[in-house]
């Protein structure tokens, strides 16, 4: 078999229309992870008995299996919660009508929160603890504290190591495939499938997964620029 | 007034403070002084309880606290009644130095910006900073931030500001910058309670000065009583390691 390379701008052009998908489930994973995560740090930063257990089992546990074993995990248990519980309490909930790419949304969610919680744990720990006396002697509350003075400083520590959790969820979303979601990946086995072109198909895929991962590197440091303005004393 | 009544702390089963009483009448100065370890950045934390104290009473203005049932909110309270002026500035890295006076102004005083603004412009041009207000604090020096710092503490127009060694982590020739700055708003007739080693500024500044050791104020007094004619011979002692040229000076 011969390389043909027409038919890498053929399935380029017939990828695009699975960007979309790939994007969605990056986005919620990474959203959805994040709030997760700062939750999960908080708890364990604030040492909330029983819940900074739970929270630092639920970080080793993911962080210590394969991001397809959650999504299986996910795929094949949640049904039978939810059946489970639809039959307890008389919903009228069943798990057939979960779509399948709310099985990808969940299970990356809970995927990335994991990754996500110990990044913003360490961000929130490199943030000095005269910071927050000195909001404290200001007058401000716990949560005003946080939100005005810690969270902005944690994030910006934090930011290069979140732009790679992203990047991350970017290239693992190409799991959703073993539960027949379309998206980049999957549309270019399919693409290649009526031809058999598939080293083709999967390098249009690869340009387009790095033309992604560029566009998430750039955002990034456009934030970073603005936000670390006030740290000129860096070693940067 | 400010009437610290039995104030104790222990970390763990260690005892930094011992039953202080001390009381601050409007419009004083009171510098403390001691040994390291003696407790007095602990005495200034409580008073700000940035550090909860086992046990005492606390009483700023008309504020009274009993540290043993104080509620989130009996703290919040207290802390609008003092503030503190740290040893390391700690001003916030993320705002420049009108932001940072302003911050409290807004959030917690609920000032309009352009009030705060104001306020603000105004105590950072006191304090000899009207050209660094867009500075951030990683672009100043030393003394400038703690400059700042003391314009934060001041637009609180809390009843006592309190100063944790405000110049020691300075280098030497800004040392004068900043007394100078703390000298002028005690003339103001602020109610401060100051820790230092600037013997030279305590002497002219203070109104009344405090000996702590191990815990427990040992000695207090105004500056003559205390510098010149010292009760306890731990004070006497302190006085005679801290300035050595007393020795042969008089
Ligand atoms: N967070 C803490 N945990 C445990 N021990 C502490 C803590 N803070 C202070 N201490 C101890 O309390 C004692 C008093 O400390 P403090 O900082 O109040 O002394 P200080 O008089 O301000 O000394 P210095 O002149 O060195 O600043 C010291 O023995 C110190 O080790
Ligand atoms: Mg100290």
């Amino acid at each position: 078999m011969k390389l043909d390379p027409s038919f890498i701008w053929t399935a380029l052009i017939q990828l695009l229309s699975a960007i979309p998908t790939t994007l969605v489930i990056t986005a919620v994973s990474v959203t959805i992870g994040f709030i997760i995560g700062l939750i999960t740090a908080l708890l364990r930063i604030y040492k909330i008995p029983v819940l900074s257990q739970i929270a630092a089992g639920y970080v080793t546990f993911i962080r210590g299996t394969p991001m397809l074993t959650h999504l299986l995990l996910i795929y094949f248990g949640l049904p039978m919660l939810v059946d489970a519980l639809s039959a307890q309490f008389g919903w009228s909930i069943k798990s057939s009508s979960i779509p399948m790419i709310g099985f990808a949304f969940i299970s990356f969610s809970i995927t990335a929160g994991a990754y996500m919680a110990e990044v913003i744990r360490s961000g929130l720990l490199a943030v000095n603890r005269g910071q927050l006396e000195a909001a404290y002697s200001v007058g401000m509350t716990t949560p005003q504290a946080l939100r005005r003075i810690v969270f902005p400083q944690a994030l910006a520590v934090s930011l290069p190591n979140l732009s790679n959790s992203v990047i991350g969820m970017l290239h693992g979303s190409t799991l959703v495939f073993t539960v027949s979601v379309v998206d980049i990946n999957a549309k270019a086995q399919i693409v290649a499938s009526t031809n058999w072109k598939f080293f083709e198909a999967y390098l249009a895929a690869a340009v387009i997964f790095w033309g992604l991962t560029l566009l998430i590197e750039r955002i990034t440091a456009v934030i970073e620029k603005r936000i670390n303005l006030y740290n000129r004393g860096g070693v940067a | 007034m400010i009437q610290l009544t039995n104030i104790t702390k222990s970390f763990g089963r260690h005892q930094v403070l011992n039953k202080i009483d001390l009381t601050v009448q409007k419009g004083e100065v009171v510098v403390i002084l001691g040994p390291s370890g003696s407790g007095k950045t602990t005495l200034l934390r409580c008073v700000n309880y940035l550090e909860k104290p086992n046990d005492g009473e606390i009483l700023i203005g008309d504020y009274r606290l009993n540290c043993k049932h104080a509620s989130k909110k009996d703290i919040y309270q207290l802390r609008q009644k003092s503030a503190m002026v740290f040893q390391q500035y700690n001003l916030f890295k993320h705002k420049t130095a009108l932001e940072n006076v302003m911050e409290g102004l807004v959030v917690v005083k609920k000032l309009s910006k352009e009030e705060a603004k104001t306020r603000s412009i105004a105590l950072l041009e006191k304090v000899g900073l009207g050209s660094k207000l867009d500075a951030y604090p990683s672009q100043l020096s030393g003394g400038q931030q703690q400059r700042v710092g003391i314009a934060r503490a001041l637009a609180l127009e809390p009843e006592v500001i309190l100063f944790d060694e405000p110049t020691s982590a300075l280098d030497p020739e800004l040392v004068g910058e900043v007394l100078a700055v703390i000298r002028k708003i005690a003339k103001e007739g602020i109610t401060m309670i100051v820790v230092t080693h600037e013997m030279g500024f305590a002497r002219d500044v203070a109104n009344h000065v405090v000996f702590m050791d191990g815990g427990v104020i040992v000695e207090e007094g105004t500056p003559v009583e205390l510098f010149n004619n010292p009760q306890e011979e731990r004070t006497k002692q302190f006085l005679k390691r801290i300035t050595p040229e007393l020795n042969y000076s008089i």
